[in-house]
Formats: structure tokens, sequence, C-alpha cells
């Protein structure tokens, strides 16, 4: 992912309307589900099935957009949109890079919790 | 209180949205994760607003639809779906399919705030509609009863001028009307029929209304000429009743020209045989007679039941159609019931 994540919290802040509580509460959620969600990454890629890689990475799209991480958001649909197309071939690697950026921004959240 | 279904596989949208329902006033989320098991709790549960995810296992959110709207009553709740920015396909066939508006991801509180709230006015308007139809469908209810039991009571006041006039009294029509009905009962007629004769039956000698007194109230017998115009209070009944709108009033009109027709044709006012004579008619015939005879007059003892029975017995197939009257007789214990329900002394209402 050429450039990193930088959390920007006014951005989601006002998509959930200002809301504070929501917001530490989203941010809880993701750090909780993140090993569960580069999991379930895996799993669906061991299956060998498009429409299971396709779904988990459409899910983590919608995770890295709810935290306002486009370029994260982008290669999960880049994988989405591969699978889609049932081109598994360099899809490993592919994943490898998401669930990477996952982490990423893990550590930013995790650090912005620890902020307050 | 509303009840807000949200469906989605993700924990962290669950979550999310479930807060935004709670922010929203007056609302319960329901959670599910699965598809099918919340399918299976809206087989039991009306929710007010659906929320569902797109992309999920074993059911994605248009098959969810569809097999939301398929049960029975949830054709007009409200379904948001939630969708990416660029599922313009699935968002065609969602809404072709049942969905009444959208979410995006990421999700935006304003957005989903507003959107929700639409949803949920418009389940209110189909509650309050939903609420006024069948406040209305009550009120029709109960004014039909009204209007139906104000039927009735003439029906029976009607009945009751003519036996006025008459040396019979208001139980005889009680008792003949019950019997009519065990006769139909007997023969297998179906529940509102057997209503009909009950309430049709107290009218079959209306048209003694008009017969003169000298001939109605005559203690003797009456001359040849007399019966004549005795006989004239079938027509005279049905003159009376027939062409209502009323289908107790026509029931009532065929039951007063047809009850003195005998089985074998001898009876009158048309001298009809055997099927030809309407049903109420050859029904009330036996109810009617059965009564008569047991039934003390001033110028008559009652005959013992016995002897009425074997009357009604040995008229099968000559005055009384074989049919009802093994049907009165099957129902037999009803018969003495009734008879001890309608005594001469006391006029109830039916």
């Amino acid at each position: 992912m050429a450039d990193a994540f930088v959390l920007n919290r006014g951005n989601i802040l006002e998509r959930l309307g200002g809301d504070e509580e929501i917001f530490a509460m989203m941010l809880d959620m993701y750090l909780q589900d993140l090993e569960a969600n580069c999991a379930s990454l895996d799993a669906a890629l061991a299956t060998g099935q498009p429409a299971a890689v396709q779904r988990e990475a459409h899910t983590v799209k919608g995770l890295l957009a709810t935290f306002s991480d486009e370029s994260g958001a982008a290669a999960a649909y880049a994988v989405e949109r591969q699978a889609k197309a049932g081109e598994m071939a360099g899809l490993a690697e592919a994943i490898a890079a998401v669930q990477a950026r996952l982490r990423e921004v893990a550590v930013v959240l995790a650090a912005a919790r620890s902020a307050g | 209180m509303n009840t807000v279904l949200i469906i989605d596989d993700s924990d962290i949208n669950l979550t999310l949205i479930k807060a935004l329902v709670q922010k929203l006033g007056e609302c319960q989320p329901v959670l599910f994760e699965n598809p099918l098991a919340a399918l299976d709790w809206c087989r039991d549960h009306v929710p007010d607003l659906v929320i569902v995810d797109y992309m999920m296992p074993d059911m994605d959110g248009l098959r969810f639809i569809g097999a939301f709207r398929a049960l029975h009553g949830r054709t007009e709740i409200p379904i948001l779906m939630i969708t990416a920015n660029d599922q313009k396909d699935v968002r065609y066939e969602a809404l072709l399919g049942g969905a009444n508006d959208f979410l995006t991801k990421p999700i935006d509180r304003v957005e989903f705030s507003a959107r929700a709230r639409n949803m949920l006015s418009l389940r209110q308007g189909q509650k309050f509609l939903a609420d006024r139809a069948q406040h209305l469908s009550e009120l029709v209810e109960a004014r039909t009863c009204e209007i139906r039991d104000r039927e009735r009571e003439l029906i029976f006041r009607i009945s009751r001028a003519a036996e006025f006039r008459d040396p019979e009294t208001g139980s005889h029509i009680q008792r003949m009307a019950h019997y009519s009905q065990i006769i139909a009962r007997g023969l297998d007629l179906d529940a509102a029929a057997q209503k009909l004769i009950l309430e049709a039956a107290p009218m079959h000698d209306v048209g003694k209304i008009g017969i003169p007194d000298y001939i109605l109230l005559k203690p003797g017998r009456l001359t040849p000429e007399e019966f004549e115009v005795m006989k004239g209070h079938a027509r005279l009944g049905h003159e009376l009743l027939k062409d209502s709108h009323s289908e107790i009033m026509r029931a009532g009109a065929e039951v007063a020209l047809s009850h003195h027709e005998k089985f074998d044709g001898s009876g009158y006012p048309r001298g009809l045989r055997g099927h030809a004579i309407p049903l109420f008619g050859r029904i009330v015939a036996v109810a009617d007679v059965f009564d008569a005879l047991t039934s003390e007059r001033p110028y008559k003892k009652a005959w013992p039941l016995e002897d009425a029975v074997r009357f009604l017995e040995d008229g099968r197939g000559a005055h009384f159609d074989p049919l009802c009257v093994e049907a009165f007789l099957a129902g037999w214990d009803e018969v003495l019931d009734v008879r001890q329900r309608f005594q001469d002394e006391e006029v109830p209402m039916i």
C-alpha cells in the first residue's frame, strides 16, 4: 500500500454525528475483531472458492471504509473484484497486503485509544 | 416502541447500527448475524423496520428480502438494505425484490437517521391505517349486528301479531322454530341454513293477519267455504314477505307459502308434490304439526307425545317428507329440551 494510514478522527466523527461514544465502541470492536478478520481472509483463501474470498474481502472493505481508510478499502475492493471475476492467481499476495493493512490500522487505532 | 430488526454478519456493523437505532429513540433493536436465524424469528415476530446487509453467508440480503416478503403479513414492512456504493446492480435488484430504501457503507449517522425515521414514519402510517380499518370493520360489524337484532325482533313481533289473532301462543312459534332447526341440523344443512330456518319459521302463519275474525276465531268446525278462505293465509303470508331485501324475510315468504303442502301432493295452496315442495316448507310442516298436536288449545287437549310421534310416522310419504320426520325423531332429546324451555306461559325471544 503506497500511503500510510492516518486516522482522520474528525471525518469519522462527522459521519457518526459527532458521537464519541459510538466512535470509542467501534474502535474497541475493530481491535477485538482484528485477528478474527485476518483469519477469515486466510480461511476463505484456503477454500479455493472465489465467492468465499469475495465475501470476506467485501466485509474488510466495509470495515476499513468505516475508519475512512480509502487506500485500505481500495485494496480490499481490488481483491473482491478479482475474486468475483474468479481469478485466484496472485490473490494470496494481495490478501496478505490487506491483512498487513488491517494490522497497521489497528496499531494506529490502539494508539488513539491509549491517547484517549 | 418500534422493533427494528438488524441483520449483518459483521459484528462491528451490527454494533454500530444497534447504537444508531438506539439513538433514534423509541426503538428496540433485535440483532442477528445469521439471516436464516433472523428469518426464523420473523415467523413469530413482526418488526417495524428491517435493516439488512447485502453480502452475507448462507443467504444474501436479496434472498432474505424475498423470503421475508413471502411470509404472511410482511409485504408492507419497510426494509432498508445496506450496500456498498459500487453495487448499483444490486440496488436495482433489491428495489424490484421489495427493499424500500438503501444505506451506503460506510454508514453515515445523519443519512442513517433520516432514512430510518422515514421508514418508521411509513410504518406508523401503515399501522394507523390498519388500526383505522380494523376499527371501522368492528364498527360496521357492531352496526350490522344491531340491524340484524332489530330485524329479528321485528320478525318476532310480526309473527306474534299474527299469533295474537289466533288461539295459538307465542311459545308455539318458538317451539316450532327450534324444532325446524333440529330437523335442519339432522338433514346436515349448513350452520347458516340452520340459523336461517330458525329465524324464518316463526313467520309461517303471518298471513293469518288477513283472515277475518269470524273464521280465524270460530270455535266450531269451518265450513268448506270458510276453510277455503282460511287456506288463503299461505298466499297472504307469501305476499306480505316476498321480494324483500332481507334473506330472512324471503325465507319466511317461502315457508309461509309452502308449509301446508303435503308430500303426496294433497296439500295447499299449490298442491306441490315431493321435492317440488321447498325444503324449508317440508321441514316446517313437520315442526308445526307436531307442536300443534302436542299443545293444548281451548278447543282440544294436547295429544300424548307417543300419539303425535305415531302421527308423524304414519304420515311419512303422505303428509310429510320421510327424511324430515326421520331427522326430527333423530333429534328427540333436543325436541324434549325445547318443549321444556318454551312452555306456554312464557314468551322468550329467540
